[in-house]
C-alpha cells in the first residue's frame, strides 16, 4: 500500500482502453515481417514492461541473475498422492499425473510455463507470497 | 482479438454458478473480459442499504496483471477518488495471479466495512475522516442515500 497517490494524474480512466499498448504491440506482431526478429520483453519491476534494449546493465544483471536461480527450482512430475492442489492456481487447468511442475521452496507447484511467466515479473510465490529468493539461500543454509 | 483464455471462463463459470454473497458480476455482452459489477453496502457500515456499481476489466495479460476496478458510483469513502479509483494492495503491488475477480471483488467490500484514512486516495475526504470522523460517516451516509440508493 501506499504507492496510490503516486502515478494516479493520468485522467483517462477508461477500462476499455486500459491495454492500449499491448494491442499495438499485437499489431506490431502482425505488422513485421517474419525475418524480423523481436526484441524480447522484461520486467525490471512488476508492471514495468520493458523490451531488452531498453534496460540498464545493472536491470540486465538482475533479471540474468533471477534466470539463474529460476533454474535451482526442481521441475518434476506432478503426482496426485503427493500434491494437494488439483489445478495451477495460475491458469486453474488440473495437472495430468505425470506432467512437468515445477516446485517452489515453500513447496506450492505449478505449470513450469506458468510460473516462469510470474517469476520473471516478481520473485515471490502466487499463493503464499514467500519471496522466492529468501527461501532459496536459506535452503542452501541448511544444507 | 485472441481467444478468451481458460482460467477466464472457468472463473466466470464459477462466479455464476457460487455468486460472492452481496456482489454480482455480469461479463458483457460484447466483451467478456469486462464485468459490471454491482457491490451491496455491507451492514453495519455508512454504505449500508447503497448499491455500488463498479467496473472490472481483465487486461490482456491477466492473470499475470492485476483486474482495473473502478467504482462508477459516486462513493464517500478515502481511499476512493472521485473518478471511482480504488487504493486497494491487492489491485496494485501486492497482486498474485492466485487471486481471482472473486478475491478482488471481496477485498473491496471489505474495504467498504473498514475504510482506511491513513493510506487515503481522496485526500479531502481521508482528511475529515481522520479529524472527524463522525461527520465523515453522516457525508458517507448522505451520499449512499443521495447516488447508490434508486428512488
Amino acid at each position: 500500500m501506499g504507492n496510490c497517490l503516486k502515478g494516479t494524474s493520468n485522467e483517462d480512466i477508461s477500462l476499455l482502453r486500459g491495454n492500449e499498448s499491448s494491442s499495438d504491440n499485437q499489431h506490431d506482431v502482425i505488422q513485421s515481417p517474419p525475418y524480423r526478429e523481436r526484441v524480447p520483453v522484461y520486467y525490471p519491476a512488476p508492471n514495468d514492461r520493458r523490451p531488452a534494449n531498453q534496460l540498464s546493465e545493472e536491470e540486465q544483471i538482475r533479471i540474468a541473475r533471477r534466470i539463474g536461480l529460476m533454474e535451482h527450482l526442481p521441475i518434476l512430475a506432478y503426482d496426485d498422492s503427493i500434491n494437494k492442489n488439483k489445478e495451477c492456481v495460475i491458469c486453474m487447468i488440473e495437472f495430468k499425473i505425470g506432467e512437468e511442475v515445477r516446485y517452489l521452496p515453500c513447496m506450492h507447484v505449478y505449470h513450469v510455463s506458468c510460473i516462469d511467466d510470474w517469476l520473471m515479473r516478481s520473485f515471490t510465490c502466487p499463493s503464499c507470497m514467500e519471496p522466492v529468493d529468501a527461501a532459496l539461500l536459506t535452503s542452501y543454509d541448511t544444507n | 482479438m485472441s481467444a478468451l483464455p481458460r482460467r477466464i471462463i472457468k472463473e466466470t463459470q464459477r462466479l455464476m454458478a457460487e455468486p460472492v454473497p452481496g456482489i454480482s458480476a455480469v461479463p458483457d455482452e460484447s466483451n467478456a473480459r469486462y464485468f459490471h459489477v454491482i457491490v451491496t453496502g455491507p451492514e453495519d457500515s455508512p454504505f449500508e442499504g447503497g448499491l455500488f456499481k463498479l467496473e472490472l476489466f481483465l487486461p490482456e495479460d491477466y492473470p499475470m496483471s492485476a483486474p482495473k476496478v473502478r467504482f462508477i458510483t459516486k462513493i464517500y469513502h478515502p481511499n476512493i477518488d472521485k473518478l471511482g479509483r480504488i487504493c486497494l494492495d491487492i489491485l496494485k503491488d501486492k497482486w498474485s495471479p492466485a487471486l481471482q475477480i472473486r478475491t478482488v471483488l471481496l477485498s473491496i467490500q471489505a474495504l467498504l466495512s473498514a475504510p482506511n484514512p491513513d493510506d487515503p486516495l481522496a485526500n479531502d475526504v481521508a482528511e475529515l475522516w481522520k479529524i472527524n470522523e463522525s461527520e465523515a460517516i453522516r457525508n458517507a451516509k448522505e451520499w449512499t442515500r443521495k447516488y447508490a440508493m434508486e428512488n
